[in-house]
This record gives structure tokens, C-alpha cells and sequence, in this order.
């Protein structure tokens, strides 16, 4: 297996049993683990501030410091009563990682539509797919859109058609933000001009912003008092809560400014890639790259970097993803380009320039699965 | 361990509404630090894996998955003994997984419940499960699983019983599954071992955030192969937590120092039912470990009299409006000071208010039926609830 567990790399020394209380984590052996940015590392001080945090109990609500964080609501709240349906990108992570959560929950069908362009959705995809009242259908009664998804940005202007498409048809709009904090970020929008086109919006705070655990649901008062109900039903209903709540915000406050910093690393790292010959397969908006490296093997890449202390997702296939948040350093990100650049030239691997950007890539391989 | 410190409150208030008020102390988040950081939904977390293993193996289990809550762990465990509707969930109808868990039974598992008053009062006995089986496959949703709940409000359930329960099951090929969210309780006031109850149940909840005083948290155990697919359900649930390390490895913590408290908690307990009954204040159920149903009336006063009369020594009872019972939760952080200091507010509110009354020493439950219903119907305002 080539993902080491978290013990081996203790048993490696490759992490110091504890951890420097520095939130950037520079006075460790240089060890980056790119496979995703929920990989965010919890650092010794986070336990200080949670330990100033209110102590009480989440499940009756009397915790202060999870009720200034929180709004709770879901896809669930918003949708009734079967026959019903969802409209989401074919790639979200409703219709791919979520355990089938959707019929499971909801009773819901799901219209996977796959994107024209290849990135996002438009609005022309989505009125062409959706379903129509009519006694055979499950019409659709909730548009979910994410973003960021696969790192790039779903432009402002097609949110604004959708959510005009979905008003004039009476469906509610769903936001699975868990990267909002990304791509607002990067285009300067605020997460409120975002959010209230929306009437759910969920963000997550364990990705990029760093926390150990968590994810908020918004909306109006009334559905999130109803989702508090249907959390406690899905066995949500923690009790002294206030550390986790108390730290996200805290992440949250001293994370999200070192994002445009993240994204240009990035960049920095994807234009690097470009010129060795590597395939990018989709745009490079925000903290993510997702390369294709024929002829070149990924699992030599892996290893190859894995040597350099620097973590990859790699399986079988030729695609993976990398995946940048505040704990990598442009450190990281040259060493990457100088050890790819290394393994070319040293297998002498010729890479095409013809071959043209395919749309509708399948990426779902160049995510971290619990097979590998 | 270390001071108990609400440290948003001004003045720490006692609170005896549930052990789930057991809260975290300063020095844990020292312990928390010493955690490992890996990714739980990968399992590839040391801390956390190492929970799991720890309580499998306490519970005589080859696997087990830590959840977010007692609802989780419970309704997983369960999901995984219902293959196939039509299904349906035999248990006691005052149980936990059918009163209190959103109706999660139905939901998660589309099964049916078939809520058994027992017949001689406090427990389930073997018989009571045999009368109610459903065999009906035809029309019926057809008994798949037998739910047991030890200690249910503070109650045992004799060990004995459990395993004519247990061979009931095996006779009609039923599965047996527990709620032991507070089985440390049972277990430290009869000596049974936590491995000696697993072995006989198929699946096994067991709470860390009640008096073993984890924050958060829920243990699930069973087989190697219902605990993966366990796993998978906890993600459909939401639960797949991320650097969830530090929250196991305080649990550990917990159990080590709390649990071993619990024998001086259902002392204090016992103590303090003991002078309450010398006060007139009748038991509406026996205080076995760490709990007391308490009904005032026979006193002349309501619940929300004494809580007024304590609130004033920063303790906290449940105390819902016009009802004169009330359930009253012990757990290692609250001190005998704290129990000396309700039993004088006792004394004094009695002296001053109640009316004078003979001393009634026996609970009044009786070995009819009649009396086991009204005190099951009449208990429900007895808890506190969400909206306190």
C-alpha cells in the first residue's frame, strides 16, 4: 500500500510525536501530505484555545460556542415529500461520496447531469435536464450546486441564471460550499453574495480552514431548528462541543487570509508541472491541480516524492490530485517540480503536446480512497 | 483530576439533570494534545484505532467503531442485525432507541417496533420477550431483533434474566443486541464484568459522554464484518470525523479514572434517596446506581419548588413546570459536598413548606401490572428536555 498509515510515520519519524505548538509547522522534518486538504494537521496550541471554550451541551442547545457558529440545515430539510428529485453535477460529492446519502435520506432521485463545458454547470445544462411535474416523474425539487468542485470556480454570473431558473420553477437551490472559503478567495466575493442566492448552504471548516472536525448547514431560522432535529435523528447530537466549535472559528478567523497565498502556490506548481510536459486536466482556479502523466508512471512520481517526504494520492490510473492548503510552503511546491522534473529526465519519458483537453475527464480516480 | 471549571460561568452550577453534564476539565486538553492526528474516515487514526480495540476487547468483541453519539451507535448497531423489511425491534417500551432517538428505528432501518411493558415492573423478563415475539410472515413484521437496555433509569437488569433472554433468542433465531449506554454502571454495582454482558448480546452500545465524563462519543461493537459495514453506515450518517485522535484518546482517559469512580457515585446516590425518604419523599423507582426518580408530592411540594430552593446553591434538577417528580443524575463530579448540600436544602424546604407526612421507606412498585403502567406513563416529565 502506498499511503502510509499515520502510525508508520510516526514509527518513521517522519511526524514527532508532539507536534510544535506553531500553527505553521516549519520546525518539523519537512513532511507535506498533498492527498487532500482535510489533511490540515491539528497543532498543539488549537488544544489551548479549546480549552477556553464554553463546556456545555450541544444536544439541548445550551453550548454558547457552537450556537455563535452554528445554523444547521440539509439537502433533507429542503425536500418534503417523495416523488422528488435532486439536480446536481454528475462529479458532486451528493452523487459520488456520500454513501447514497440522498435516497437513503430523502427518498430521493438523483438527475446526474454531466457538465457541457467540462467544469461547471450552466444554467442551459440545467434547465435541459431538469424533470418536469408529470405523474411518472420524480420532478426535480432541489438544485444542488458546489463550489468550489474539483477546485475550480462556479462563476458568479451562472449562479445568478440558475438561481433566476430555479425561482421561476419553484425549486429550492442547495449550496454544497465546503470550499466556498476558496473560491471566495478568489473572486473577491463575499460569502454572503453567494449565500443568499441559496436557501441551504453548507461549508466546511475541516478542509482547508483547518479544524479537526465540523461542517456548517445554513438557512433561515426554521429549517435550521428543523435540522437540529434531523442531526440528533443521524446521531449528531454531541454533547460538550463547544472545543470543536470554538477552534473551527478560530481556524476560520486565522486560516482563510492565507488562502490567496495558497492559491498562487498553486499556480505556481501547476504552470511548473505544465512545462515539464504533465497534463493539467482542469483549470487551476483555487487549491487543487489534477494532472495526467502518461507516459510517465504515477506510482514512480509517488515514490519518487514519497522519498522526498511529500505524500501523493496514486493508484493504477494515470490521474491524480494535489492538493494545496496553508500547512504547504513553496518548499513543497519546488520540490515537487524538481523531483518530476528529475524522474523525466532521468527515464528520458517524451510527453505528446497534441493530445487536446478532453471534457468530461474522469477525475473521481484521482481521489484518496480507503481501497488503497 | 483536575478542579471542575465551567469556565464561561461566573459560579460552577451543579448539574444533576443528567450525566451528560460530566464536562471537560483543564487538564484534558493537555491529554488531548499528546493525541494523534490522523484521518478517522480512513481509519488512519492511532488514537482512535486504538479505542476501538480497547473497548472490543473489553466488551468481548471482535470489533468495534466510536461514534458521535448514543443515538449513532445504537441505531448502527441495529442497522446492521435488520437486513430486510418487513423487520421489526422487540425492546421495553420506555426504551432509549424507540422514545428518544427521532424515531430512528423506522428511519434508519425500516423497521417496526413492538414496545413490551413488562409485566413485573422494572425489567424485561424472558417472558415478556417470548409473549411478544412476531412470527407473523404473512402480515407481520416479523421479530428480526431483541433490544435490551442496561441500566435503564438507573435500573438493573439481573444478569440471570439476561441470559434466559439470551437463550430465548437463540431458540427463535432472534438477535440480541444492548443499549448499554450506562452498562459501566451496572457493571461496577454487580460485579458482572462489561465481557461477561457483550458476550451475550450480537451488538453492543456503550456511552462515553454520560458518567464515564468523555466529552463526546458512543462505542458500537460486534463482529469484525458488522462493524465494517458500521463504518460505512456512520459515514451515511455523517459521521465519518476527521482528526477525531484527541476526542478517543480522552475518552480512554475517562474511562480509566471516571469509571473506577462509580461505586462512590451510586453510594452518594444511595445516601442521598436514603434521607429523602426520611423526609416523606417517596422513590418512584429503586435508586440501583446513579439515579433517583423523586416524587415530591407525598411531601406537599412540586419539583419546581426544590429546584427553585437549590438553584440557590448552584445545583440544577430537572424541574418541569406543575409536575412533582423529578429525575435527579449522579456522576464523579459531583462531590459529597455537593449531596450534603442538597440534603439540607431538603431538610429545610420540607421543614418550612411540606406538609407533615410518615415516613414511607419502600418504593411503591408493585408486583401488579396496574401500578408498573401509571409509573412508566407518569415518568416522562420526570426528564429534562430540550426545551428547558
Amino acid at each position: 500500500m502506498l499511503r502510509t498509515t499515520t502510525s508508520q510515520r510516526f514509527k518513521n519519524g517522519l511526524i514527532p510525536r508532539n507536534i510544535s505548538s506553531r500553527r505553521f509547522l516549519a520546525s518539523r522534518p519537512d513532511f507535506y501530505d498533498l492527498t487532500s486538504d482535510t489533511a490540515t494537521e491539528v497543532t498543539d496550541d488549537m488544544f489551548d484555545i479549546m480549552r477556553s471554550a464554553s463546556r456545555k451541551d450541544d444536544v439541548f442547545g445550551n453550548d454558547p460556542s457552537v450556537n455563535e457558529l452554528e445554523h444547521h440545515l440539509g439537502l433533507r430539510s429542503l425536500l418534503t415529500q417523495p416523488p422528488h428529485s435532486v439536480l446536481c453535477d454528475a462529479q458532486s460529492h451528493i452523487n459520488l461520496y456520500e454513501c447514497g446519502g440522498l435516497a437513503y435520506h430523502s427518498q430521493a432521485s438523483v438527475t446526474a447531469v454531466a457538465s457541457t463545458n467540462g467544469v461547471y454547470l450552466t444554467a442551459e445544462d440545467v434547465d435541459t435536464n431538469r424533470v418536469l411535474e408529470d405523474v411518472h416523474n420524480a420532478s426535480t425539487k432541489v438544485i444542488a450546486l458546489e463550489n468550489t468542485l474539483n477546485g475550480t470556480i462556479m462563476p458568479m454570473k451562472e449562479m445568478q441564471n440558475i438561481h433566476s431558473l430555479a425561482r421561476k420553477n419553484n425549486i429550492k437551490l442547495h449550496l454544497d460550499g465546503a470550499r466556498i472559503w476558496n473560491a471566495s478567495q478568489a473572486t473577491g466575493i463575499s460569502l454572503e453574495e453567494y449565500g443568499q442566492l441559496f436557501d441551504t448552504v453548507s461549508v466546511c471548516v475541516s478542509k482547508g480552514i483547518g479544524a479537526p472536525i465540523g461542517s456548517l448547514l445554513v438557512g433561515s431560522n426554521d429549517l435550521v431548528k428543523k435540522a437540529r432535529h434531523l442531526r440528533k435523528l443521524m446521531g449528531g447530537g454531541w454533547r460538550q462541543a463547544g472545543l470543536l466549535a470554538k477552534i473551527a472559528q478560530h481556524c476560520i478567523g486565522t486560516v482563510v487570509p492565507t488562502m490567496p497565498e495558497t492559491h498562487r502556490l498553486t499556480k505556481k506548481l501547476a504552470s511548473g508541472l505544465e512545462q515539464l510536459g504533465i497534463r493539467i486536466l482542469l483549470p487551476v482556479d483555487t487549491n487543487m491541480v489534477f494532472i495526467e502523466t502518461t507516459p510517465m508512471d504515477m506510482k514512480e512520481l509517488a515514490n519518487a516524492l514519497k522519498e522526498r517526504n511529500i505524500l501523493i494520492s496514486s493508484d493504477d490510473s494515470s490521474v491524480t490530485r494535489l492538493v494545496l492548503h496553508h500547512q504547504i510552503d513553496e518548499n513543497a511546491v519546488d520540490k515537487i517540480v524538481q523531483v518530476a522534473s528529475d524522474l523525466i529526465n532521468t527515464k528520458g519519458y517524451i510527453f505528446s503536446r497534441s493530445s487536446s483537453k478532453t471534457s468530461n475527464v474522469d477525475v473521481s480516480k484521482a481521489y484518496p480512497s480507503i481501497q488503497h | 483530576m483536575s478542579p471542575v471549571i465551567d469556565n464561561t460561568a461566573r459560579e460552577h452550577v451543579h448539574d444533576l439533570t443528567s450525566d451528560t453534564a460530566t464536562i471537560p476539565t483543564d487538564e484534558m486538553f493537555d491529554i488531548m494534545k499528546t493525541a494523534t492526528r490522523g484521518d478517522d474516515v480512513f481509519g488512519a487514526d492511532d488514537d482512535v484505532n486504538d479505542l476501538e480495540v480497547f473497548m472490543a476487547n473489553m466488551l468481548g468483541h471482535e470489533a468495534s467503531l466510536f461514534c458521535a453519539s448514543g443515538t449513532q451507535s445504537n441505531q448502527i448497531g441495529l442497522r446492521t442485525l435488520l437486513t430486510q423489511p418487513p423487520h421489526s425491534v422487540l425492546c421495553d417500551a420506555r426504551a432509549h432507541i424507540f422514545v428518544h432517538e427521532c424515531g430512528g428505528l423506522s428511519y434508519h432501518s425500516q423497521a417496526s417496533v413492538t414496545p413490551v411493558i413488562p409485566k413485573k415492573g422494572l425489567y424485561l423478563t424472558a417472558e415478556d420477550v417470548e409473549a411478544n415475539i412476531n412470527k407473523d410472515t404473512l402480515t407481520g413484521a416479523v421479530t428480526r431483533v431483541v433490544a435490551l437496555e442496561n441500566t435503564m433509569n438507573g435500573t438493573i437488569m439481573p444478569f440471570e434474566e439476561i441470559k434466559r433472554i439470551r437463550a430465548v433468542c437463540d431458540k427463535h433465531g432472534l438477535y440480541l443486541h444492548l443499549d448499554g449506554a450506562r452498562l459501566w454502571n451496572a457493571s461496577a454495582a454487580t460485579g458482572v464484568s462489561m465481557s461477561e454482558y457483550g458476550k451475550l448480546f450480537d451488538s453492543i452500545s456503550v456511552c462515553l459522554s454520560k458518567g464515564a465524563g468523555a466529552p463526546i462519543g458512543s462505542i458500537i461493537a460486534s463482529t469484525k464484518d458488522r462493524i465494517r459495514h458500521a463504518r460505512h453506515l456512520r459515514k451515511l450518517m455523517g459521521g465519518g470525523w476527521r482528526q477525531a485522535g484527541f476526542l478517543a484518546k480522552i475518552a480512554r482517559h475517562c474511562i480509566e479514572t471516571a469509571v473506577p469512580t462509580m461505586p462512590e457515585t451510586h453510594k452518594l446516590a444511595s445516601r442521598l434517596a436514603t434521607h429523602l425518604q426520611s423526609l416523606g419523599i417517596r422513590l418512584a423507582l429503586p435508586c440501583e446506581t446513579n439515579m433517583l426518580f423523586l416524587d415530591f408530592a407525598p411531601a406537599g411540594l412540586t419539583a419546581e419548588d426544590f429546584a427553585v430552593e437549590l438553584r440557590k446553591k448552584n445545583i440544577k434538577i430537572t424541574a418541569t413546570s406543575g409536575s412533582t417528580i423529578s429525575r435527579v443524575v449522579l456522576h464523579y463530579q459531583v462531590t459529597a459536598e455537593v449531596i450534603e448540600q442538597f440534603m439540607d436544602v431538603a431538610t429545610n424546604i420540607v421543614k418550612s413548606h411540606g406538609k407533615p407526612v410518615t415516613t414511607a421507606m419502600e418504593t411503591d412498585v408493585k408486583e401488579n401490572g396496574n401500578t408498573t403502567n401509571s409509573s412508566i406513563e407518569s415518568l416522562g416529565a420526570a426528564y429534562p428536555s430540550g426545551k428547558n
